[in-house]
């Protein structure tokens, strides 16, 4: 079965976070902080500044091997948007926080709504005499492994603007909750919270990119993980077409139970493909990226739900608890639609930059052919 | 030696722009019916350039690409709103002569295949042999030194515009019924030869019945052994089950679809609503990338010798989903406009109604070639067992 489902991103990485999850996606409460003991803080962090300079395909790696496993981690949050917010600031305060992240001593994490997309800010700033003035609401950030410092981007005067702050001035979440898949989220409410001018790390263009860098990569992972976990759903729904036996015959004999697990696997095979276009338009820096991340958006939406409900009704009652595999995947699976903004944000972005059609219209090009 | 893939997309660009004429191209820019009288030009002027068999070897006057070579020249072509290759001669029936043929099979049918003077059809499908083709009772016997066939074949595409047809008929009832079958070229013009229309729902004429009685065709018109026509047949499926053109093909009518969505809505004013429509575009969109990507890899298999699997099927399900689904979008578009005017030929002022008949038309994509039905069940076998 494993030729149907080759890995994305092999190598020793997926290895390691696959080695990794499958002896801890069982443990309810995780011991530690998994992320920064196995290093992966440090993947995107730049040699000079004391990581090791991978790619985001190395991260992909790590994310594969987490979702093959119905594994959470915040590891697109914690090794993807920080080190990449922190390349927007100056090379002497970014280097330095670049190495403190790689080498697990201080821990950072974006106040990001898990639900938005890195760029769209929900916090306003105001510049006083001394330091700045956080104002606003942000919902639903992960809370699953602890943090020393928030990093947190704010709009001031109108322009973007990145803020590194100590996580006690930031205080505690005003609610915590579970998200649907499983994780851990909170709620933070910032009133007047005044923070020194030294925290505004970046601001103007600079965090501008670097906020949309995040965004791209926040989407481009999460698209990962959405075709990593669709792989092991798909798997193990066929695992339990094979096993279970009803009527006195496996389930795989009746017909419309083989087209239906047929039809996943196309659409497996359809969103692996989008997720590789996306990539390739990542490394070429491709001027259609933002457009493709919104169509994978959209599409891999569709095509999650949809698998996730055939997989749960196909798995009958054991598809409605939680201590199947394949139910814990088809929960991610929608939780991960709401990711970065849902299809329904990207698809308004994508008609409000409609217009690509070419300029002939299909008139004209019917009476030419006349 | 490596190829400059770059440098050969430049080059069939810039063919593509100087030498197809602007009636053929609008004519498939419009998404309009691609008749013989485009195919048989513009193939001309493909081989003129020695470009007339993109997948044949260049020793019997192909261009020996290889498979990303062709990849590129259907993308390009698609792209540039040319007509797409006229499937039955160059991507059927021309590499199995080039396969299973006699020296003299190829020298007497290959070049009239090449430079367009013969438009062959296909005859293997019957009443009573559709999926189950192998049923099929079409009969050839041996007299006086030639084939005399008798028999039926249904569902046969430009029967009514093609000088030949290849088809399977059975030449022994005694064996198991895949081994009794062989492959023989007619003439439509032998005596004894009867094509009737069938009227479709897409309101062209496209597909015919075709009839044999008593009709007598040289003996070496039979390719490859007796008896082994199965042989060649499985064959052509096996070469043409990744054709290159289907996702060329997606991008090229997504186009379509969207500029006539963009015009439906202009010329409503408000009065309907299309976000649905708009919605449904950006997923043929993605989906559209995600099959290209999947022809690249599948392409990449080929080239290395590795196995396909169930690849082929699962392209071709989606591509023929993805193409029906955007007929449906254009059918929503211009219905209201269209579809009291179905047949465009009555009135060629309505370019609309050309998408009521392209809707109907598409509904052939899950059927033709191995129904979506057949390619689930070659995928379940894969993964589940059979």
């Amino acid at each position: 079965m494993s030729t149907s489902f080759p890995s994305l991103f092999p190598g020793m990485l997926l290895d390691a976070a696959s080695r990794y999850a499958q002896d801890h996606a069982a443990v309810p409460e995780l011991p530690g902080d998994p992320v920064r003991e196995l290093g992966w803080t440090a993947t995107l962090v730049p040699e000079e500044a004391g990581g090791v300079g991978g790619s985001l395909a190395d991260l992909a790696s790590i994310v594969e091997g987490l979702a093959t496993h119905g594994m959470h981690l915040p590891v697109v949050e914690t090794c993807a948007v920080v080190p990449l917010l922190l390349q927007a600031a100056a090379p002497e305060v970014g280097n330095r926080w670049l190495g403190a992240v790689a080498e697990g001593s201080a821990q950072l994490a974006p106040l990001i709504a898990l639900s938005a997309m890195p760029e769209e800010m929900a916090l306003r700033a105001r510049h006083l005499d001394i330091g700045y003035e956080l104002n606003g609401f942000v919902q639903g950030v992960d809370v699953s492994l602890p943090a020393t410092h928030w990093l947190v981007p704010a709009e001031v005067d109108g322009e973007a603007a990145i803020f590194l702050v100590d996580a006690e001035r930031i205080g505690v979440p005003v609610a915590r909750y579970r998200t649907m898949e499983g994780r851990r989220g909170a709620d933070f409410a910032l009133a007047r919270l005044t923070v020194p001018q030294g925290s505004c790390i970046a601001r103007g263009g600079q965090a501008r990119n670097a906020l949309a860098a995040a965004s791209d990569a926040a989407l481009l992972l999460t698209a990962v993980d959405t075709v990593a976990a669709l792989a092991a759903l798909t798997q193990q729904t066929l695992g339990h077409l094979k096993e279970r036996r009803q009527f006195g015959v496996a389930l795989s004999t009746f017909q419309v139970l083989r087209h239906r697990v047929a039809d996943m696997y196309v659409k497996y095979l359809g969103a692996k493909g989008l997720t590789i276009h996306c990539f390739h338009a990542h490394e070429q820096k491709g001027s259609d990226l933002r457009r493709s991340l919104r169509l994978a958006k959209v599409s891999l939406a569709e095509t999650a739900r949809g698998c996730a409900e055939a997989a749960i009704q196909m798995h009958g009652g054991m598809g409605l608890s939680e201590e199947v595999l394949a139910t814990r995947l088809a929960q991610r699976l929608i939780a991960s639609e709401f990711r970065y903004g849902d299809r329904l944000l990207h698809a308004a972005h994508l008609k409000a930059s409609q217009g690509d059609a070419g300029p002939s219209s299909l008139s004209n090009l019917a009476r030419s052919a006349q | 030696m490596s190829i400059d893939y770059a440098g050969f997309r430049r080059e069939l660009e810039e063919f593509a722009r100087k030498s197809c004429p602007s009636e053929i191209r609008a004519v498939v820019a419009a998404g309009q019916k691609i008749t013989k009288r485009e195919y048989q030009a513009w193939q001309k002027i493909l081989n003129a350039q020695g470009w007339g068999a993109p997948s044949w070897p260049a020793e019997v006057g192909g261009t020996g690409w290889d498979i990303r070579q062709r990849l590129i020249f259907e993308e390009v072509m698609a792209d540039n709103d040319c007509p797409p290759l006229y499937h039955h001669g160059l991507g059927h029936i021309g590499p199995v002569i080039i396969r299973f043929g006699t020296p003299e099979q190829k020298a007497r049918f290959l070049p009239r295949i090449l430079d367009g003077s013969d438009w062959w059809c296909q005859g293997y499908s019957e009443p009573g042999s559709g999926s189950d083709l192998a049923s099929l009772s079409t009969s050839a016997r041996l007299d006086g030194g030639e084939w005399v066939i008798n028999g039926q074949k249904i569902w046969t595409s430009h029967a009514h515009e093609a000088s030949m047809i290849y088809m399977l008929v059975r030449t022994s009832r005694e064996a198991k019924k895949q081994e009794g079958i062989s492959l023989i070229l007619v003439p439509m013009d032998a005596p004894g030869v009867t094509v009737r229309p069938i009227r479709t729902i897409d309101g062209w004429h496209h597909l015919n019945e075709v009839f044999f009685e008593e009709v007598r065709v040289r003996a070496d018109n039979l390719v490859g052994e007796v008896g082994k026509g199965w042989t060649c047949a499985k064959y052509l499926l096996e070469r043409e089950r990744l054709p290159p053109a289907n996702v060329a093909r997606l991008e090229l009518l997504r186009r379509q679809v969207v500029r006539l969505v963009e015009e439906a809505a202009t010329a409503a004013r408000g009065r309907r609503d299309f976000s649905g429509l708009h919605h449904k575009l950006l997923l043929c969109e993605a989906e559209a990338k995600g099959a290209r990507v999947m022809m690249a890899q599948a392409t990449d298999d080929l080239i290395h010798q590795r196995a396909l699997g169930v690849q082929p099927s699962a392209i071709k399900m989606t591509c023929a989903d993805v193409a029906q689904r955007l007929t449906t979008i254009a059918l929503d578009a211009v219905g209201p406009e269209a579809a009291h005017r179905f047949l465009a030929d009555a009135d060629p002022e309505v370019p609309a109604a050309t998408w009521i008949q392209n809707y109907m038309f598409t509904r052939a994509r899950t059927i033709a070639g191995g129904t979506s039905e057949v390619q689930r069940n070659v995928i379940a076998n894969e993964l589940l067992g059979a």
